[in-house]
């Protein structure tokens, strides 16, 4: 019993690197869910990899939107309240205000497009008659949550696997953070920066003039089906069934506008919108990406009314890409706010390629044992004696696989910063080892535990000053989210805590077991 | 095995002006440096594209290096501020510190040309100045709070304050060596600041210690701190000098620009700890207690 109270240090680090050890080996440790959870994760052990060492694209940025708080919405309704001050804007439709109301009759409103300032926002409320408390730059935590969801039902919906989308927090700014492993830009942006709101218009002629009004909006539809192909004479389409309650008004609207007409209506929109029949307009963000008739089979059912009991329809689109889009805008919804990306936008993007992660993730483990194998020199170079120096580094070594070992059992994606946090961990660690050896070793042999005990703790109050300034050197990169370091802070920090409280007490242990015998 | 050992220096042949005058007159050169630096180019050391914002792409090319090089001018509109080779293979790296840089299309140019993208990074100026705030912020905070602690540990002002000197000192010698070597401040440059405060404060609180608080003469405790703390920072400069050579031989830029900052503070701070420091601790032991 007596070696195990003397070396209960060694015990408890020994028994934390097999923790350790399994969590980062024990395939039962294995995280289930790496489809959804946005890492790749391979070889043989359990960790996982962030996108710079795995490939694919990353976003990162705001929200375009400005916000009036406060706003006394008096009796009237929030589509309302939208309309009116999305009259009073000259760079904003409807579709681009939002009105939230809250619970004792004051809400906010926002308006979700670029070139509206805070200021703008409160002179349309000002002359639309609504009171508010201030307006501000950005969007509420509703629309910030709302637009989170419906970027990760689109990336879900157009099958990128293992895409993650969530929101960052930076003091009063707030991000939302896009990462798709083995994806490349462009179709990660092209996805992302479609607002993706799609609608139907009816297009026809009254009194000689044309008129332009919506039918089907999304939550019109009960099903969309996939994209197809099309042929044989069709377009690629998507099959869509219209709720129960608004197929009869849609199929009244046709039957009067005359996109139902007898025999149906032939759509030339494209080529002559003065003089063609009345058509359908699929609308995308505003803009018509097509336009169809009717065929004559489809308007006889809407005219004797029999297609209101089996309301099923097609979207037709120019291509099968469109058409992909369109089912996917569909399914997943419309951004209540665009990402503001772009050069003149407020964003950083990053796209790896997964040859490269691959590579960078080897050349980085060299890179990490190469350092290794220099400290080790220099150790053994100094003190000559493999009983002290090679504990050291043993020790060391621990220290990174314990945090190896904590990075696999949450999960934490490893970077090309958690990699340098890893080596500044060696580094750190290894200077504190020597302070213990010399101290230990100063003024003649350590004959009895008691002198042993006293330099120790000697040894240890300048460890414990060199770490307290460690953490505070790094805590600002832990929490300010300064994109890439804060893993680099994170595990520098973990790695002093851990050496402090574990290893290098332990090191005291073992040298003391060598150097008392 | 040959162990080596750290060399007693014989500090009773220099008297304390003589000690301080070097790694004051070097701190004197490297603030007029930052100095110059700040009116000519309007900060005091010059921005990387993580604060200015702009595009870097890192394409690899199939072609001797010199065709390549021509190649990458030919392809680009607008063109390259920068290309810089990796030493390990035949890809590039470029940088584009222009507003308009879409990274959308300079990658489309990249592969209408046959390059392969490796990978590609943007960064909007805005975002790019707010980083910039965000992280000088941080390096001014932890370097408050690391005076604040030194102050609360010693508590005594001499001692203390000659390990923020020596720790300021450490800061800005490699900034000011940034600005001649060319070493744009990136953030994988702040996490190295950062760390220098960090590395150094060790070495120098381990020298404090010794003198003050334990038993013996003053240069037997200076020779015992030494023998530590030079120990201690060679083993660290030995890993940076080694991951830099490395990690710029297989071009991860991250590890890279933290090994370079690191081993230029790492040997501003042997020079600060062992002549600031200790000519401001000898001169406190013999002269400034009494008073």
């Amino acid at each position: 019993m007596g070696t195990f109270r003397d070396n209960w240090r060694i015990f408890v680090l020994v028994f934390v690197l097999m923790a350790s050890l399994f969590a980062l080996f024990s395939p039962t440790m294995a995280q289930g869910g790496t489809e959804t959870s946005g890492l790749a994760n391979d070889g043989p052990t359990n960790l996982q990899y962030g996108l710079q060492l795995s490939g694919g694209t990353r976003i990162r940025a705001p929200l375009v939107g400005v916000t009036a708080t406060d706003v006394e919405y008096g009796s009237e309704e929030a589509p309302d309240v939208e309309r009116a001050v999305a009259n009073e804007l000259d760079n904003a439709t409807v579709a681009d205000v939002i009105a939230r109301p809250g619970t004792d009759g004051a809400g906010t409103v926002e308006v979700t497009t670029e070139g509206v300032t805070p200021e703008e926002l409160g002179t349309a409320l000002d002359a639309a008659g609504y009171s508010y408390g201030e307006t501000r730059d950005g969007v509420t935590e509703e629309t910030r949550s709302q637009t989170v969801d419906i970027l990760s039902n689109k990336i879900n919906e157009a099958g990128l696997s293992g895409g993650t989308v969530q929101q960052i927090t930076s003091g009063n700014d707030h991000f939302i953070l896009i990462e798709v492993p083995d994806e490349n830009r462009q179709n990660v942006e092209e996805l992302v920066n479609q607002r993706g709101s799609v609608r139907v218009d009816v297009y026809y002629p009254t009194n000689g003039e044309y008129q332009q009004e919506t039918v089907l909006e999304r939550d019109d539809f009960q099903s969309i089906g996939n994209a197809r192909q099309g042929g044989e004479g069709q377009l690629p389409n998507v099959p869509v069934v219209v709720r129960e309650s608004a197929a009869p008004p849609f199929q009244q609207r046709m039957v009067e506008t005359g996109v139902a007409a007898q025999g149906g209506s032939t759509c030339r929109y494209g080529a002559a919108p003065n003089s063609t029949d009345a058509c359908m307009l699929l609308v995308v963000d505003g803009e018509v990406v097509n336009a169809f008739g009717m065929s004559p089979g489809l308007a006889g059912d809407m005219r004797t009314g029999d297609w209101a009991d089996d309301p099923r329809f097609i979207l037709q689109t120019q291509n099968f890409s469109g058409a992909r889009e369109v089912a996917i805008n569909l399914r997943a919804g419309a951004l209540p706010a665009p990402l503001d990306i772009g050069p003149d936008g407020e964003g950083t993007s990053s796209y790896i390629s997964p040859s490269q992660g691959t590579q960078f993730r080897v050349d980085s483990l060299l890179t990490g044992l190469i350092a290794v194998l220099a400290v080790a020199g220099v150790v053994f170079l100094r003190y000559g004696e493999v009983e002290v120096a090679l504990p050291m580094i043993v020790t060391a070594l621990s220290e990174v696989i314990i945090l190896l070992g904590f990075a696999a059992g949450i999960g934490y994606p490893l970077d090309l910063s958690v990699i340098a946090g890893f080596i500044a961990v060696i580094g750190t660690g290894v200077d504190d080892l020597i302070i213990i050896a010399d101290e230990v070793m100063s003024e003649g042999d350590v004959n009895s535990r008691r002198v042993f005990q006293s330099r120790f703790r000697k040894a240890f109050w300048v460890i414990g000053a060199a770490a307290a300034t460690t953490i505070i050197a790094m805590s600002p990169l832990a929490v300010l989210s300064l994109g890439d370091l804060q893993g680099f802070a994170i595990f520098t920090i973990l790695g002093v805590v851990v050496g402090v409280l574990l290893t290098r007490p332990a090191y005291g242990d073992i040298l003391r077991a060598l150097m008392t015998r | 095995m040959v162990a080596f050992e750290v060399p007693e220096i014989d500090y009773t042949r220099y008297t304390n002006r003589q000690l301080a005058a070097v790694p004051l007159a070097i701190l004197a050169v490297a603030l007029l440096i930052i100095a110059g630096w700040y009116v000519v180019t309007g900060a005091p050391v010059s921005p990387g594209l993580d604060f200015t914002g702009g595009a870097e792409l890192r394409v690899a090319v199939d072609a001797p290096s010199d065709q390549a090089r021509a190649q990458i001018q030919e392809t680009f509109d607008p063109a390259p501020a920068t290309v810089r080779s990796v030493p390990n293979d035949n890809t590039y790296i470029l940088t584009f510190q222009t507003d308009s840089a879409d990274i959308s299309s300079l990658e489309e140019q990249a592969r209408a040309a046959g390059f392969e993208v490796q990978s590609s990074y943007t960064v909007s100026p805005s975002f790019g100045s707010r980083t910039q705030m965000l992280a000088l912020g941080g390096v001014a905070f932890a370097f408050v709070g690391m005076s604040v602690l030194v102050f609360l540990m010693f508590r005594t002002f001499v001692p203390s304050i000659a390990v923020v000197i020596s720790a300021f000192s450490d800061i800005v010698v490699p900034v000011a060596l940034m600005n001649v070597l060319g070493i744009d401040l990136t953030l994988g440059t702040v996490a190295a600041l950062l760390m220098i405060i960090g590395y150094s404060v060790d070495s120098d609180i381990l020298l404090n210690n010794h003198i003050l608080r334990r038993s013996g003469g003053f240069y037997e405790s200076t020779h015992r701190a030494m023998r530590t703390g030079v120990t201690m920072t060679l083993t660290s400069l030995a890993a940076m000098v080694v991951m830099t050579i490395v990690a710029t031989l297989f071009g991860i830029q991250l590890l890279a620009a933290i090994g370079t900052v690191l081993v230029f503070g790492l040997t501003t701070d042997l020079m600060n700890t062992y002549m600031l420091n200790l000519s401001l601790l000898r001169w406190y032991k013999y002269e400034g207690v009494s008073n």
